[in-house]
């Protein structure tokens, strides 16, 4: 039990710390990238502890309060879902009772709690974000499940434990093995990041900060918080599933964060699409590049 | 109650710079100093453009000037923003939407005057429709002088600010609290019936006076 | 009196259930017997109308009673239990044409109805039951025999015809496309309570008939059409059925204005993605499809009495005229949540553990196109989801009625509780279902079980996961969030006006169109695949397929010469032809 605890709660601060140091990071390199100083590196972490010690904080009715939690809890949850480390005791948290697909979900439950606050504050443009966010999400999530399928077929097995398991090193590895299954997915995963050139649903300015309009002081922060270990949870899924997991936590780090790089490289060097633009991406290049590799990889019998 | 006559013009902006330096903050606690500390480091600014200082503002965040480096970030709404920017004269009109704005921001919240105009009316002293002294009608937290100010005056007037912050000072917000009849009924005066709508400072009915 | 006595004839189909044992046989007139026996699979279905019946008949006993409804509703009680229960095509034909009847005649007694409606239900429905009438009879025809059983030994064309014509009567039941044209509108113009029984149960019973159909042919499918991938082909051809069907109809209800249409349209996709497992064929996929059908039942009911039970306090149904119901009808509202949690397949809920079983059940088979299809539809689920609960509860109250409602009385109270706790439970425990439910019918069918090591936890050979566990760290977190965030620091104050909003500044106003409801999934029609799915009506192409038919008519009709010359030449050379063929052929 004690365990279990502590393992909880050092994956949660993990998420906490990778996530600033990782948006931290993205704000310094798309600074330099426009010939800035750009801010501290730290500086995510500043802004969230801001608004956390904000001294006056508006609610729209009950609904409006518990939203942020529901997102907060379902980000939690996904974290525990998600195997840091592999052939580790530690930082593994209730993963081994869950499974790929769960945690696909688990990632759209907290979102879909907070729709629901945004709606009873009763402010049109934060439902027109939440709509344009459903919009979006189901873009991607076609092309994003059908790589992730790829690689469950692959391994015959939707546990995130067994995939890891089975790319020992790196002639192994998914991204070796299936990269047809990473080109498709890669994309779609940079939107669910919200990362930049998808990220029409919650840019500030864009629809008037879209879901997030009404939110103010503590509930933005928690807002924040989750977004940034929300962040890092995906992270690692991905490294677990396509780069072979990792059994320290540096190499973790050093993987996430390689993941992190190209979505930041990505994302500094697009314009920002429309909201059905960017479906219409999803469905015609990853789910095009999705039904070609089906078809190479699956439909024909030299695979 | 409070008013605003001791200074003008430049003359406000220099004793705000200076007010800071007399002020230590060394009566907070240690969480207070810390939290103070956060606060100053991390500013979203609704930058509203009332008037042609607004033309400073792009420059302040793009690459020449680069306000992120200091924490200061442009907010969406005003429900997440700090530091509120009046960015020149203030048109009758533009008052009333500025006043809402800025009480629907949430505490603690600053608001910083850009140019001549908003301390003495500047080059519109006599118009018809725009307001004289901003102070007379919103806190304002920090002064910055010049027709139209360069955004080197403008950081500055940002890191005041931070000191200001840093140091514990309370934010304008106490201030229009404390004198809310006065500045109601001066925003009364100008804009007459057309005021904006009373909830978005349901604190003062409330009794919640802090 | 009356009340209590129809209450307790809405318990049959659970006495049923509970007491049957052995099978009956009725000889009815020389040579023919009427078999009646509970199969699991049968008995699976008689569940889903055991849990059914009484929660519709609830809120029916609200107000003056109502004998000819009361009466109506109990013999299509009694149809779909005979339907059930039946063990050859005679009872099964003669419970079908009862439950056909009685649910037309209870439709007729809503003030809604128009002649389209009504027309529409009777015709698709009469055209199911003479395919089925026909089905059996040519079976009859070829083997002598009514019983429901395991065919063997047919010529492959003769099975075809067998499949095409049970398939098509049940799919028109479930309402796969084209066939769909009548669920909206019964759907919309029954009266409210009743559409809960439509949607939840009736649509069932075309399940219950397309599963008869692995038992008629056992592994038929694969028989009589070759394999691809890992299953049968014939499988696959039903699969993407489904599954246009349940992209189509998800488009279409996010366009919906109406709730009620809304939900008809959802019911269409839903009972698609069951017809998708069902092609799939592997145990995973029923035991999927089973899940799903149980899941969609307690849903459907309790999203169709709750959304009666707004419609009654309200008068309105439209999401244009509703809206802020939250703080007025809490209960009713947390009905609607559970219900969409459900409906969108979200974790903790059971709707995560069918959809995961379907998926499963498509990887498992290779069928990722499928699989990736699927997905798109239960995605965009999630926008009428939203739709759902905005539209009603949250935002701002858009009518004078609205503005005044209150809670829903107990009768339509007391099933939204028993339901939402059922499905909460399920989705704790999604092993109990597959143990106690989904096996049994699996291992009737001639299946391997998926089994279950605990109550709590979902096994398959591709991983699971454990209800508790998602439940529990959820629940968990989210008191401690709170609780922490109740600790905090900071002052915590809620806006006296709904107006409150940031809104560039401006002040909005009872005049400003705040509610977004109607306006949502509104511009989904730009990206052009949905623009043009919801540009194309099913009207459109039965008309374009009339004028299809008449343009081929009128252009055969210009072979015909009004000069009898060349119709002789014609019979000629045509008789001259087949004299050749045969010839050649050595006929
Ligand atoms: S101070 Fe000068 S630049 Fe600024 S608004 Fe007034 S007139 Fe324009």
């Amino acid at each position: 039990m004690l365990h279990y605890f502590i393992d909880a709660f050092a994956m949660i601060g993990m998420s906490y710390f990778m996530g600033f140091l990782f948006y931290g990071f993205y704000r310094q390199f798309n600074a330099r990238v426009q010939r800035r100083w750009g801010p501290s590196i730290f500086q995510n972490f500043f802004d969230n502890m801001k608004f956390l010690f904000k001294t006056e904080t508006i609610i729209h009715g009950p609904m409006f309060f518990f939203g942020p939690m529901i997102i907060f809890a379902g980000a939690v949850t996904t974290v525990l879902f998600v195997p840091y480390l592999k052939d580790s005791i530690w930082l593994q948290g209730f993963s081994q009772s869950g499974n790929m697909i769960l945690i696909v979900y688990l990632l759209v439950v907290g979102p879909l709690g907070n729709a629901l606050a945004v709606g009873s504050s009763g402010n049109p443009f934060g439902v027109m974000g939440v709509t344009r966010g459903l919009t979006r999400l189901m873009g991607l999530e076609v092309p994003f499940l059908l790589g992730l399928a790829l690689v469950m077929v692959q391994h015959e097995t939707a546990s995130v434990h067994a995939i890891m398991a089975a790319q020992p090193d790196f002639a192994h590895w998914n991204l070796v093995t299936n990269p047809l299954a990473f080109l498709v997915m890669i994309l779609p995963f940079m939107a669910s990041q919200h990362a930049s050139p998808f990220d029409v649903v919650g840019a500030p300015v864009e629809v008037y900060a879209g879901p997030r309009v009404e939110f103010s002081g503590r509930l933005l922060g928690i807002l924040m918080t989750q977004n940034m270990m929300m962040t890092v949870a995906k992270l690692v899924l991905i490294a677990d599933l396509f780069l072979g997991g990792a059994t320290t936590i540096w190499e973790l780090i050093a993987k996430t964060f390689a993941l992190f790089l190209l979505t930041a490289a990505i994302s500094t060097s697009f314009p920002r699409l429309r909201t059905e633009q960017t479906v219409d991406f999803f469905w015609k290049i990853p789910l095009g590049l999705g039904v070609i590799s089906v078809i190479a990889t699956i439909w024909f019998p030299w695979s | 109650m409070y008013h605003h006559d001791h200074c003008e013009g430049f003359q406000c902006e220099q004793q705000q710079l200076e007010a800071t330096l007399a002020h230590s903050g060394g009566e907070l606690g240690a969480l207070d100093r810390l939290i103070a500390w956060f606060r100053q480091r991390s500013l979203f600014v609704l930058a509203y453009g009332t008037g042609c200082g607004a033309i400073e503002m792009r420059p302040l965040m793009t690459s020449r000037f680069d306000a992120e480096r200091f924490g200061i970030i442009g907010a969406a709404t005003p429900r997440q923003a700090d530091v509120l920017v009046i960015s020149g004269y203030l048109a009758i009109k533009t008052l009333k939407r500025v006043i809402r704005s800025y009480e629907q921001m949430q505490e603690p919240k600053y608001v910083i005057g850009l140019g001549s105009c908003t301390i003495n009316g500047g080059m519109y002293w006599d118009s018809y429709n725009t307001i004289k002294q901003l102070d007379h009608y919103l806190p304002v937290d920090m002064y910055v002088n010049g027709c139209m100010p360069r955004p080197e005056a403008l950081i500055e007037g940002f890191v005041a600010l931070q000191k200001q912050i840093a140091n514990g000072a309370p934010s304008g917000a106490m201030r229009y609290r404390e004198n809310i009849d006065w500045y109601k009924a001066n925003q009364r005066r100008v804009l007459g019936d057309n005021m904006p709508p009373d909830y978005t400072y349901d604190w003062y009915h409330a009794g919640d006076v802090a | 009196m009356l009340k209590l006595l129809f209450l307790s004839l809405a318990l049959t189909p659970a006495a049923t259930l509970f007491t049957w044992n052995g099978a009956v046989a009725w000889p009815l007139f020389d040579g023919i017997t009427l078999l009646f026996d509970l199969t699991p699979l049968a008995a699976f279905f008689m569940a889903l109308l055991a849990i059914g019946a009484p929660f519709v008949a609830l809120p029916m006993l609200r107000g003056k009673s109502d004998e000819p409804t009361y009466a109506l509703y109990a013999v299509l009680l009694l149809g779909m239990q005979l339907l059930l229960l039946a063990g050859d095509f005679i009872g099964f034909f003669i419970g079908w044409e009862m439950m056909t009847w009685s649910s037309y005649l209870l439709l007729l007694r809503s003030p809604r109805i128009d002649l389209e409606g009504a027309q529409s239900y009777i015709l698709f429905n009469l055209a199911s039951a003479f395919l089925l009438l026909a089905g059996m009879l040519f079976l009859y025809s070829i083997t002598d025999d009514f019983r429901i059983q395991a065919i063997d030994g047919l010529l492959t064309p003769d099975k075809w015809a067998l499949f095409t014509l049970f398939g098509l009567a049940f799919l028109i039941k479930v309402g796969a496309l084209p066939l769909h044209l009548w669920v909206p509108r019964s759907y919309d113009q029954a009266p409210d309570v009743f559409s809960a029984f439509l949607s939840a149960l009736m649509s069932k019973m075309g399940i219950y008939g397309l599963m008869l159909l692995p038992l008629l042919f056992p592994d038929g499918l694969s028989e009589i059409s070759g394999r691809f991938l890992n299953g049968p082909v014939a499988g696959y051809v039903l699969a993407w059925i489904g599954v246009i069907t349940s992209i189509i109809a998800t488009f279409k209800a996010i366009a919906q204005e109406d709730m009620k249409r809304l939900l008809a349209y959802s019911s269409i996709a839903q009972v698609g993605y069951i017809v998708t497992a069902l092609g799939v064929g592997s145990s995973l996929a029923i035991g999927g499809a089973l899940f799903q059908a149980l899941v969609h039942t307690l849903v459907k009911l309790l999203l169709f009495i709750t959304i009666a039970g707004i419609i009654l306090q309200t008068g309105h149904r439209r999401f244009t005229d509703l809206g802020q119901l939250i703080s007025r009808m809490p209960i009713s509202f947390f009905g609607v949540l559970i219900g969409i949690i459900g409906l969108a397949g979200m974790p903790p809920l059971p709707g995560f553990a069918a959809k995961y079983l379907m998926y499963i059940g498509l990887i498992d088979a290779h069928w990722l196109l499928l699989l990736a299809a699927l997905i798109l539809s239960s995605t965009a689920s999630f926008v009428y989801c939203y739709k759902l609960i905005y539209g009603p509860f949250l935002g701002h109250a858009n009518s004078p009625e609205a503005k005044i409602a209150t809670e829903a009385p107990w009768h339509y109270l007391v099933p939204q509780i028993l339901l939402m706790g059922m499905l909460v439970a399920l989705g704790i425990f999604p092993g109990w279902a597959i143990e106690v439910l989904i096996d049994p019918v699996l291992i009737g069918l001639g299946m391997t079980p998926i089994g279950a090591p605990a109550w709590s936890v979902l096994a398959t050979s591709y991983g699971g996961y454990d209800g508790i566990a998602v439940m529990g760290v959820f629940a968990t977190i989210f008191v401690l969030i709170t609780a922490l965030f109740f600790l905090g620091r900071g002052r915590m104050h809620r806006a006296t006006s709904s107006y409150d909003l940031s809104f560039c500044g401006e002040v909005p106003t009872a005049a400003t169109p705040l509610h977004y409801g109607a306006g949502m999934g509104r511009e989904l029609r730009r990206v052009p695949l949905i623009g043009w799915i919801l540009r194309h009506t099913t009207i459109n192409f039965y008309s374009g397929l009339m004028h299809q038919t008449q343009a081929t008519a009128g252009m055969i009709g210009t072979l015909y010469g009004s000069n009898p010359q060349v119709w002789i030449l014609f019979a000629v050379l045509i008789f001259a032809l087949t004299l050749t063929v045969q010839m050649l052929t050595g006929a």
